[in-house]
């Protein structure tokens, strides 16, 4: 894998998938895309991800969901909510719940970054 | 504007209850007739106490005889264990007084220990026939419909209590006369035999003569009693027509004493002028012949009294059974209490008919056994059939729609079979293929074998027609607010159009930084900014599909009154803009020409209008949230509608982005609705604008055209 951080985008939406991964490597981070929550938990970079960039609503399990099963199982990795429903009361609950930040599609890139650097001040701890 | 405080469809519903309570009230005077006093007011009080929302119900009658009122009630079954029935009436008195004249049409009392609304109703004109009372704990007890119901139930009462009295008091008086006359008749008859025994015996036995005449003398002094008894007048005359007797009562009737009369002509003293030549002829006629128009029969006449006054009198005639000339006794009574009776009855069958007719109920009776049926003129009426044609289940078979024949079949042999009450609504279908919807009500009395119903059936026909348009306005309504209220929509419209959004974004910004490294990334920027346009397709036909949802494929043209159109939508909203305390004025103008448009679509557009301008006073604390709607015609044959609101007013320099799509001034607001309004106007050849107001608050308008005639 990469020398450089490794930030994860889950969406079910493709054009998401498609073009936040590139912003993010603007950035100078690398970036991984996968289209679910399952597909995350299953796959081999999930103990190597130090930031998460995860959609609310989204088809099988759903954002707030996926976090509670990280907590489960103890990965407690940095996590930035994105969503595209109007609803701004999700925000200070998500937030209450450990999340980095809560962004409403769209977000501007500056809003972004912000959130990754806020999500990397937090070391990764992992009990595994 | 009047402000109904509850929704249309539970007006509806409300207003359908009580159009049902008030037909089953109406049908009620249909189980009286015939009914005695008690059987009637037992009726109503069921009937109320299920209709109202009542603790008790209570009736006080005064009685006819000027004795101590009687009282009946019933207490609601919720109540059964609370109030007890004995409690009331005194609670009535100790509260009100005894006077039921004095007594208010509404008052708050405590019976027993619970406080409780009282509504009372007066029976009879000025209350002379008594008083029904309801309690219930509501304190806004009764509402207009239920003191309708009151009311229309106490005038039912009162008409079928007077009915009752008038028809019982013609049975008493003619069961007392037919009384009298037998009497009499078997008293004289004896009278007569001992007269003829005596006289045999005279006849036969000289030296019993003695003795005879002692009999007979008994004989005359009990004639003399029973005369001098006998609460009719008797009169006797001879074969000339003189009078031989003239009873008390007959004294007391006629204004003469007994021997002023006696010998003089009975047709001179007490039949008037007109009629003497007549009587004399008759009674020559009788005399040559034997042949009597009068003898043996109740007639009745008018007589004369001393002072000339006329009146109408009952008279039966015999002739005395004794040989020799003919004798005859005359019975006769003052029947003008009674003419007096038949002449109500008579009025009050005609104010039943007339009422029968107003409300288009018809009452009819069926014996079961024998298919005999008995119509009002009414029903003839909703059947339209010949009012001289014999109604038989045949006949009214005839009239049943085909849908619903069997229904009908089926209800006539349940009633066969147990005789239970029959609820029916059914329709029928007249000669002209008019088709009239008709509600049965009717109960079943008498014993097994001798079943009768007794019913009443009411043309509902404009009723339903009514419902089903009010049906209409109601589903309409619900697709507008179905389809309007955005606030349901916005999760899913915003989903929609913010994922290509971020896109959007996302994609530009890589895209410039790509443009901007060093070197720069030509072919990442190429391909961002190719995705960049494939969003922004995307998020044009979320637009595109949008607005196919707000106006809808079908555009339904029709002749539309702007204010009704207006007033529906007011209705809609109302208890929203009392959750919000926006105090809603409407100044519609009274000479609105009709306009050309889709109801439903243009109620869209009134109800985002709505809906802005009270988003818009959310903040407005310090004055009051005032929204005005108007309606007027403008010059250029268009009428215009406008909604003032108080609110935060318009963002400076944004007039005509205002209707842009996405663009909004609200927190979560999603900048569709002034959107899809506006080409909703247009395709109205309309147009739709905002300005802001001289105080606070911004004003939003449109104008349509309308057909000049």
């Amino acid at each position: 894998m990469s020398e450089r951080s490794l930030v994860a985008v889950i969406d079910d939406d493709e054009s998401v998938r498609e073009s936040l991964p590139d912003l993010v490597r603007q950035f100078g981070f690398a970036a991984r895309a996968f289209s679910s929550a399952e597909a995350f938990l299953a796959s081999q970079e999930l103990s190597e991800t130090r930031c998460l960039i995860v959609d609310i609503a989204m088809p099988g399990m759903s954002g707030p969901d996926f976090h509670q099963e990280l907590i489960r199982r103890r990965q407690k990795i940095p996590i930035v909510f994105i969503t595209a429903t109007g609803d701004r009361a999700v925000r200070p609950r998500l937030l209450a719940q450990g999340a980095v930040e809560c962004l409403f599609k769209p977000f501007s890139e500056t809003d972004l970054l912000d959130a990754l650097n806020a999500a990397f001040r937090i070391p990764r701890r992992s009990q595994t | 504007m009047d402000a109904p405080t509850v929704s249309p469809a539970e007006e509806a519903t409300r207003l359908r209850r009580c159009l049902n309570d008030l037909v089953s009230i109406i049908a009620l005077p249909a189980l009286w007739t015939g009914g005695e006093p008690p059987r009637i007011i037992d009726t109503l009080l069921d009937a109320l106490v299920g209709m109202l929302d009542a603790a008790f119900v209570l009736a006080r009658l005064n009685d006819a005889e000027h004795g101590p009122p009687i009282e009946v009630g019933r207490v609601a079954d919720a109540w059964a264990g609370t109030l007890r029935r004995g409690d009331i009436g005194h609670g009535l008195d100790a509260a009100l007084g005894t006077a039921l004249q004095k007594w208010p049409a509404v008052t708050r009392i405590v019976i027993g220990r619970s406080p409780l609304s009282v509504a009372s109703a007066r029976l009879g004109l000025q209350g002379d026939i008594g008083t029904i009372v309801v309690g219930s704990e509501r304190i806004d007890f009764p509402g207009e419909t239920e003191r309708l119901i009151l009311d229309v139930a106490a005038n039912q009462a009162a008409l079928g209590l007077q009915q009752a009295r008038l028809l019982s008091e013609q049975k008493r008086v003619a069961a007392e006369l037919d009384r009298h006359v037998a009497q009499r008749t078997r008293e004289l008859a004896v009278a007569n035999d001992e007269l003829k025994k005596e006289n045999a015996e005279r006849l036969t036995d000289i030296d019993e003569r003695k003795h005879a005449e002692e009999s007979l003398r008994r004989s005359e002094a009990r004639k003399t009693a029973i005369l001098g008894s006998a609460l009719d007048c008797i009169v006797t005359i001879d074969h000339d027509g003189g009078i031989t007797e003239f009873n008390p009562a007959a004294e007391r009737t006629f204004g003469y004493r007994r021997d002023e009369v006696l010998g003089r002509q009975l047709a001179d003293v007490i039949i008037p002028p007109a009629l003497r030549e007549s009587h004399r002829q008759g009674f020559a006629r009788y005399l040559a012949t034997g042949a009597s128009r009068v003898l043996g029969k109740r007639i009745e006449m008018t007589a004369v009294r001393a002072d000339g006054s006329e009146f109408p009198v009952e008279l039966a005639i015999t002739r005395i059974p004794l040989d020799g000339p003919p004798s005859f006794t005359g019975y006769l009574r003052d029947i003008t209490e009674r003419k007096r009776a038949e002449e109500e009855l008579r009025r009050s069958e005609a104010f039943l008919a007339e009422a029968q007719q107003l409300s288009q109920v018809g009452s009819f009776s069926w014996r079961v056994a024998t298919d005999e049926i008995m119509w009002s003129e009414q029903l003839y009426r909703i059947f339209e059939i010949d009012r001289d044609a014999r109604v038989t289940l045949e006949v009214i078979g005839a009239r049943i729609h085909a849908e619903d024949v069997s229904a009908f079949k089926e209800q006539i042999e349940r009633c066969r079979r147990d005789g239970s009450d029959v609820q029916l609504e059914i329709r029928l279908q007249m000669r002209d293929r008019t088709i009239k919807h008709v509600h049965v009500v009717a109960h079943c009395r008498g014993d097994r074998g001798q079943l009768e119903y007794i019913g009443a059936v009411q043309d509902v026909t404009e009723s339903r027609l009514s419902e089903a348009a009010l049906a209409k306005v109601r589903s309409d309504l619900a697709s507008v607010a179905r389809v309007t209220s955005l606030g349901v929509l916005t999760a899913s419209i915003a989903h929609e159009v913010n994922q290509p959004l971020a896109g959007i974004v996302t994609n530009a910004s890589t895209c410039l930084r790509m443009l901007g490294a060093d070197p720069p990334d030509l072919d990442g920027a190429r391909e961002t900014a190719r995705r960049t346009i494939r969003d922004g397709h995307r998020a044009s036909d979320v637009i595109t599909r949008l607005r196919t949802l707000f106006s809808r494929k079908e555009f339904t043209l029709e002749t539309l009154d702007l204010n009704e159109v207006t007033r529906e939508v007011i209705a809609l909203t109302l208890s929203e803009f009392q959750r919000h305390r926006v105090v809603l004025q409407s100044e519609l103008a009274g000479d609105l020409p009709m306009i050309t448009g889709d109801r439903i679509q243009l109620q869209q557009v009134i109800l985002n209008l709505f809906r802005n301008a009270s988003d818009a006073m959310v903040d407005v604390h310090e004055r009051p949230r005032l929204l005005l709607i108007t309606t007027e015609r403008e010059d250029g044959n268009r009428v215009r509608l406008s909604v003032r609101d108080a609110g935060m007013g318009l963002p400076p320099h944004s007039l005509d982005s205002l209707f842009d799509a996405f663009y909004t001034t609200k927190r979560g607001g999603m900048g569709i609705g002034l959107f899809v309004s506006r080409s909703i106007v247009e395709r109205h050849q309309g147009r739709l604008w905002a300005e802001p107001n001289d105080g606070p608050g911004a004003t939003f308008s449109f104008s349509i055209p309308f057909q000049s005639t």
